[in-house]
């Protein structure tokens, strides 16, 4: 059996229509208008022990609403949740204790105290044994330099100090389960690849499940094999990055810089300039339909060349695509990937 | 038991960081004090005894009422702004009661004013403002039992209150309600027996008069000792039924939740 299993999870939230102006202002205090908004529309997957889990999509497309009732904070409006046996709303102390949690966003620790006494807190609150405790509060400074910054009050602490702090205090208490919703949001470059390691670390290290929902896909395609992606509260996809990558991903562009400036060249079919800008030009082709060494054989007979790049495209501008329409993934990937516009009607109040 | 023991400890550590607060909270406790005591005094002008009550015995009113309310003073706006800016999730996602997670922080925000407010408070009320003793040993006792009712009563109210907090997002306005009428209605401003006779009987039919008038009559010994048991019975019976009211509410919260942002 599967640690989570999520079988047609609905999640409606009734939103309260505002209307414009002063006018509407008072109307809508004397008379509320509500609306049944559907932030998750039947959505199904299970998640294997051990397995690491990207959750993307635009904003507002229910990833965390899902995070949110599978750590037990929300109730689904219908729907089955299990995970590892448990219903995690109706069992929320028990299924908590197994689960940890980062929200990017926000911080679980005690902003006035140092960061140690929200530790020292939570050994108490998960009766974690005292070696334990010990063991894990080492790794954990080993590996993510807390030591440096532990006995200041953690409004004093950097972003990235207090993101360490509280990724490692999701982990303290060994939980099986781990949700991070955007954990290296707002960070640089060098912290965020530190984080990235450390997760991909600790995640092979004690086959932890983790979950994760950001929108830097550079974390996906670091530490995810499994992404998910959501849109509009309906799984659009579900399967590997690299399959995405593989399947869209056929496109590359190389750019030639040549020795002088040509104003026509001739191009091979399938290739297409895709712009240029002095001595520079973007060549874009399909790498199933045109050769990249015959295409640079045929260019240097030609043309005098400086120099030569060939670019694949990331995975970021393909999942952009995704959001934007531009591909239509529910024909070519297998899965439950029918997209349905999610309902909105106004109910009377 | 043990982890909210330390959530307790916590918010008491958690109260010492703001220094200043500290002393203004000491300063203002004895300022308001003072001035209460003034127009009493005002009030009472030359007379020994009023309505039938010794100027010392509402003297000793007044103070206790204001040394009560300073270290019964709570967080009024913790869960609304555990609400308002999502953190509740990060509560939710413990293997915690919520409600006795809020107690125990509480509890431990009452420690803190019971041990470095409420102490020097008294050294001054006492040498300065002459706050009498408890009317007996046996008055000292069961005053200290209704003190801790009455806490436990103020509690229960305000948890209630500040649950609605998953209805309204914004709860001032009725948070500044609920203050306007227990400070008249409880006798923390001024002994309830001023009041006009009709709405004294009123408050007797509601739980707050059992927040301080109950405790400091007894402290002035002032109702005889088959009223005192009936008073402290009627404060166990409306904290019991006030703790259902809360249990119910919360459960209706829990599925009314909606966490903000993110």
């Amino acid at each position: 059996m599967a640690l989570i299993m999520v079988n047609n999870l609905v999640k409606d939230y009734k939103i309260n229509v505002r209307r414009k102006g002063i006018l509407g202002a008072v109307q809508g205090l004397l008379m509320p208008e509500y609306k049944i908004k559907r932030a998750v529309d039947n959505i199904s997957f299970e998640i294997e022990k051990g397995d690491m889990v990207g959750f993307i999509g635009p904003n507002g497309a229910g990833k965390s609403t899902t995070i949110k009732m599978l750590s037990g904070i929300l109730s689904p409006s219908s729907g089955a949740i299990s995970v590892g046996a448990l219903s995690p709303y109706k069992d929320r102390k028990k299924n908590a204790s197994r689960i940890g949690a980062v929200f990017g966003q926000r911080t679980q620790l005690w902003w006035d105290l140092p960061a140690i006494d929200t530790f020292e807190l939570l050994k108490y609150i998960y009766k974690i044994p005292e070696k334990r405790y010990k063991e894990n509060m080492n790794t954990f400074n080993s590996m993510l330099g807390l030591n440096e910054f532990i006995s200041q009050p953690v409004r004093q602490l950097s972003l990235g100090q207090r993101m360490r702090a509280d990724i490692a205090a999701s982990l303290i208490h060994d939980p099986e389960i781990v949700f991070f919703d955007e954990p290296t949001i707002g960070l640089d470059v060098v912290a965020k690849e530190k984080i990235r390691e450390f997760i991909k670390c600790v995640n092979k290290e004690k086959n932890i499940t983790m979950l994760f929902t950001t929108h830097d896909m550079l974390d996906i395609e670091k530490t995810c094999k499994r992404m998910i992606i959501i849109d509009m509260g309906v799984i659009i996809y579900d399967g590997t990055a690299d399959h995405i990558k593989n399947q869209y991903g056929k496109n590359r562009t190389l750019v030639v810089e040549f020795n002088q400036l040509y104003r026509d060249i001739e191009l091979p079919s399938g290739v297409q300039l895709a712009d240029q800008q002095g001595n520079k030009k973007w060549l874009r082709f399909n790498k199933e339909e045109v050769q990249v060494s015959g295409l640079i054989t045929e260019l240097t007979s030609k043309y005098g060349i400086h120099d030569l790049t060939i670019k694949e495209p990331e995975i970021e501008s393909i999942i952009r695509e995704i959001y934007e329409g531009g591909i239509n993934i529910g024909e070519e990937i297998p899965g439950d990937c029918k997209k349905v516009v999610s309902e909105q009607y106004s109910v009377p109040h | 038991m043990r982890k909210y023991l330390e959530i307790a400890k916590k918010s008491f550590q958690n109260n010492i960081v703001y220094r200043i607060d500290y002393f203004a909270g000491v300063i203002n406790t004895l300022l308001m004090i003072f001035v209460n005591i003034a127009i009493w005094k005002a009030i009472y002008e030359e007379e020994e005894v009023l309505g039938g009550v010794q100027f010392k015995v509402v003297m000793t009113y007044i103070i206790l009422g204001f040394l009560m309310q300073s270290i019964f003073m709570m967080e009024e706006y913790l869960i609304e702004s555990k609400i308002t800016s999502g953190l509740i999730s990060s509560d939710l996602l413990k293997p915690l009661s919520f409600r006795l997670n809020i107690f125990s922080y509480n509890i431990g925000t009452l420690a803190f004013r019971i041990i470095m407010q409420l102490t020097p408070a008294l050294i001054v009320s006492i040498v300065l403002f002459k706050l009498l003793p408890p009317f007996n040993l046996q008055s000292g006792i069961l005053f200290c039992i209704s003190a801790i009712l009455g806490y436990l009563v103020l509690y229960s109210i305000n948890f209630i209150v500040w649950l609605s907090s998953f209805w309204f997002y914004w709860t001032f306005s009725i948070i500044t309600i609920k203050d306007a009428v227990i400070s008249i209605m409880s006798g923390a401003l001024f002994p309830l027996w001023f009041l006009p006779e009709w709405l004294h009987t009123f408050t007797k039919l509601t739980p707050f008069e059992s927040i301080y008038f109950v405790p400091i009559s007894i402290y002035l010994g002032l109702l005889p000792y088959d009223e005192i048991i009936f008073g402290i019975v009627k404060q166990v019976i409306w904290l019991a039924l006030l703790m259902i009211a809360g249990h119910v509410v919360w459960k209706m919260a829990t599925k009314k939740l909606v966490v903000q942002g993110g």
